[in-house]
């Protein structure tokens, strides 16, 4: 067998190796100023990654059930261990493991011609923050507890916070990386109270429920705050549209693909502490909710990369709502597909954006015979998106519906039917804007990008193409059963996103319904448009926040600060007075001391 | 004849040296005022030693003469370097410690 | 110890004291210090220590009041101001309210304890002390001889310092600088 090794060395091959890649691409500093020879490093570390990846997973396939745990102590105090850092290898993380290596495989191969045109060490810092989010990322993926699972956790919100600035000379896209980060970390609150409730429910950071429901409720509550942040769920959502200011592959692989997936990895990996009935109602609804408010969002959103950032929103809301109503396969199993298409459309994105320097839609147009490989892929990923039957996201967004139906929450499943209907609409509308619109000075000039952008495209278009069919074997690691059978459900779902597509066809590619009849509507675009949550936070930051932390300062200022002054002002004025006893003249010591010795002498006596 | 009066006598002769140390304005006046003060205890040391028949009283004036005399000299060298820095000895002139 | 003689002594020590403190001329005080001092070894003679009033008159007598007489005249540049040893009428009140107090308290003191008997009395041979000084406290006697060499030292560098600041930068020139 090729796959030689012991499972636990390829684990560790591919935890370490990017770690070591990152470490050397950040110190050894002529490496990363040629640029180059960091990317190919880059490179090569995530294609051994990948290759480490394939082997676990096939190995897994052999025998679906087993489970590999490795753990050594970590913060060992005073005999016990109180934590265990190490891997652990099952039905979950393998699959997820393979998801994360593959599509930052391929992004990084694309990002070789991408920024292509950045200065030597601009480039070199690129690809090393990619080498560290790959070592996050598979730290967060291979986590044996909830510990790890948060370090790797913060690990990828530093990568993040770094990629989205990579362009730190603009200030959009500084105060984007900076707004992720706060975002992030106002979510990770959530997190941090939850461990440590599970501590100390638990006594450890396993995920095994607590016996006390109450407990149990909290718990899950936090976590699920860090999931919103992390994974975009509406009113935490803002983040993830303004971290499109980071280069395109950075979208594909943190901002679509793998990173906001993480919050969705973790309802799954740690399932049992989001079992409380009342998170999962809040997750269903939650992300029923978000599926439809920013599919609405992304429909009219004229920046291409806007768009498909508020249709990750969505599809991350259809993931949270399934695992929700306890379909633990439907989320895992859309979140794979998801991140193959998704990560599709942001690389097609990022070729058509190479192509014509512009992420506005209305820049693009006839590109069709221009960049038939490119337009061609992200066809397939549009479609795998809009869920047209036989590509990946039919099977998966059909798993979904089907088990909202079984549990009969028939809000939640009218919220993302609507949603998947708005999905198909907004896809259609990008690509008969991009590819089939009508031609431009820019769309004239554009032509295809090189191999190394559309290799990766290629791979990633066959494999959202096809991914669908591996659901039974997903579902075998994962221990369930997985039988595809269209039912009525799937059968509306499905008639929806045709219907959708059509509908974008006639709107924007036929132009027989024109524009202007969906006036109607234009209320619900300028809302949309208008960012009403984040005009919310600002209001409440501004006003809320600022006025409370403008009262606690005046009380600081001068409450605080007037009792400290008021104790130096007394002491300087208590020393001004008492230092005039310091004469300077002899005599009036030995006066002093005089009476010292009468005062103690006469106590002597009297006592 | 009981040892009080030696005793008071002590006292009277340290509290003119007081007297002396307080009302003098000239270095020199108030070092011979302490000189007397000293005095005052070297006649109490040896008249407790004179009421233990004990030498120890005795020892121990020795060594208060000692350190006066070393004590003499110490203040002796500072009236002089006063008195060239400030052409003048009067003590109450000498206030630069004054807060 | 006879009372009378006592009497006599006390007299003469307290009154001698008294001019030390209340003198005019600086060299008067001086001289009346020698007086007490001289007396005082005669009441260590009265207290049967000898050696003692030996010590006083060779130390005190001779020493102390020969380096005060010549700290007056190194002292002595305006002669009418050094000579005379003024005590501040403003100061004479309560210096001397502040010593009856003191006195007034010794004195009670010494009255509220209870019997204090003359002692044997003897007299103690120098020899004796001085194996005392070798034995038991040798280290007192140690530190003592210590404490005399460093007011020496003290003493001369003090006494000496600005001279030797002078004759330094005018001997030695600073960092090629020429020599004044």
């Amino acid at each position: 067998m090729i796959f030689g090794l012991p499972p636990l060395t390829w684990a560790l091959i591919a935890l370490f190796a990017p770690a070591a890649a990152a470490l050397v691409i950040g110190v050894v500093a002529p490496l990363r100023k040629q640029g180059k020879p960091a990317a190919y490093l880059a490179v090569g570390v995530a294609a051994l990654s990948l290759f480490a990846a394939i082997a676990l997973l096939v190995r897994q396939l052999g025998a679906p059930g087993q489970v590999l745990v490795a753990t050594t102590r970590w913060l060992p105090s005073s005999g016990q261990t109180l934590a265990e850092i190490g891997v652990r290898l099952d039905g979950i993380s393998v699959p997820m493991l393979l998801v994360v290596t593959l599509v930052a495989a391929c992004v990084q191969v694309f990002s070789l011609g991408y920024m292509a045109d950045e200065p030597p060490p601009a480039f070199g810092r690129y690809f090393g923050y990619h080498s560290l989010f790959i070592f996050s990322m598979n730290t967060l993926v291979l986590a044996p507890n909830v510990l790890q699972l948060f370090a790797g956790w913060e690990l990828v919100g530093l990568t993040s916070y770094l990629l989205i600035g990579f362009y730190w000379q603009k200030p959009s896209a500084a105060r984007a990386a900076v707004k992720a980060f706060w975002t992030t970390k106002l979510a990770d609150m959530g997190f941090v109270a939850g461990v440590v409730l599970l501590f100390v429910a638990t006594g450890g950071f396993g995920w095994t429920a607590p016996s006390d429901p109450k407990l149990h409720m909290w718990i899950g509550l936090g976590l699920f705050l860090a999931v919103m942040g992390k994974s975009a769920q509406f009113p935490l959502h803002v983040w993830l549209p303004d971290a499109m200011e980071g280069p395109t592959p950075v979208s594909a692989l943190l901002h679509a693909a793998t990173m906001v997936a993480a919050g969705v990895y973790l309802i799954v990996r740690a399932n049992p502490l989001f079992q409380a009935v009342e998170v999962r109602e809040l997750m269903t609804w939650l992300g029923a909710f978000t599926a439809l408010f920013a599919a609405t969002i992304a429909v009219v959103q004229t920046d291409i990369k806007k768009v498909l950032a508020y249709s990750t929103c969505s599809q991350l809301g259809y993931m949270v709502s399934a695992l929700g109503a306890g379909s633990l396969m439907g989320g895992y199993f859309h979140l794979t597909t998801h991140a193959a298409f998704k990560a599709l459309l942001f690389l097609g994105a990022g070729s058509v954006i190479h192509a014509v320097h512009s992420n506005e839609l209305g820049d693009m147009g006839y590109l069709w015979p221009k960049m038939k490989v490119t337009a061609l892929t992200f066809i397939v990923g549009a479609l795998a998106l809009a869920g047209v039957p036989g590509l990946a996201g039919f099977f998966s967004k059909d798993l979904i519906l089907e088990a909202l139906y079984e549990k009969q929450l028939w809000g939640p499943l009218g919220m993302l039917m609507a949603a998947a209907f708005l999905t198909a609409f907004y896809m259609g509308r990008v690509v008969f804007l991009a590819f089939f619109g009508k031609r431009t000075k820019k769309t004239e000039r554009a032509h295809e990008s090189g191999p190394t952008m559309v290799a990766p495209l290629i791979l990633l278009a066959a494999v959202a193409a096809s991914a669908g069919y591996f659901g039974k074997s997903l579902a075998k690691m994962y221990g369930t059963a997985y039988h595809f059978h269209l039912g009525a459900v799937g059968g509306v779902a499905t008639a929806l996103g045709l219907g959708g597509l059509l509908l974008a066809y006639l709107v924007y590619g036929k132009g027989s319904v024109p524009e202007s009849s969906f006036a109607f509507l234009a209320p619900v675009g300028r809302l949309a448009r208008s960012g009403a949550v984040d005009k919310l936070y600002l209001f409440g930051f501004q006003k809320v926040a600022l006025g409370l932390a403008g009262a606690i300062g005046w009380f600081d200022r001068y409450v605080v600060d007037g009792l400290i002054n008021l104790l130096g002002w007394a002491t300087i004025m208590g020393g001004r007075r008492v230092r005039k006893l310091q004469t300077g003249n002899v005599s009036d010591y030995v006066y002093a001391v005089i009476a010292g010795a009468v005062v103690l002498a006469t106590w002597g006596i009297l006592r | 004849m009981s040892l009080q009066p030696l005793l008071l006598l002590s006292a009277a002769l340290f509290c003119v040296g007081i007297y002396g140390v307080v009302s003098r304005r000239n270095a020199v006046g108030i070092l011979l005022s302490v000189e007397l003060m000293m005095n005052a205890v070297n006649i109490n040391l040896v008249g407790f030693a004179h009421y233990h028949a004990s030498h120890v009283g005795q020892v121990f004036a020795v060594f208060s003469i000692a350190l006066t005399v070393a004590e003499v000299v110490v203040g002796l060298a500072l009236v002089i370097l006063l008195s060239r820095a400030r052409k003048d000895i009067a003590v109450d002139s000498a206030e630069a410690l004054r807060g | 110890m006879d009372p009378i003689a006592f009497g006599i002594v006390a007299a003469c020590l307290l009154l001698a004291a008294l001019f030390v403190v209340t003198s005019k001329n600086l060299v008067h005080a001086v001289l009346w210090l020698a007086l007490t001092l001289a007396t005082t070894a005669v009441l260590f003679v009265l207290l049967q220590a000898p050696f003692l009033a030996g010590i006083q008159i060779l130390l005190y007598t001779g020493g102390v009041i020969t380096l005060m007489l010549f700290g007056v005249m190194l002292t002595r540049r305006h002669e009418r101001v050094f000579i005379e040893n003024e005590t501040a009428p403003r100061r004479r009140v309560p210096a001397l309210l502040a010593a009856s107090v003191l006195f007034g308290v010794i004195a009670s003191a010494t009255y509220r304890t209870p019997g204090l008997p003359a002692g044997p009395g003897r007299t103690v041979p120098a020899d004796e002390i001085g194996r005392s000084f070798l034995g038991e406290h040798l280290l007192a006697f140690e530190v003592l001889s210590v404490l005399l060499l460093i007011a020496m030292i003290g003493a001369i560098v003090l006494a000496r310092k600005a001279d030797f600041g002078k004759e330094q930068s005018r001997v030695i020139p600073v960092r090629g600088e020429k020599a004044t």
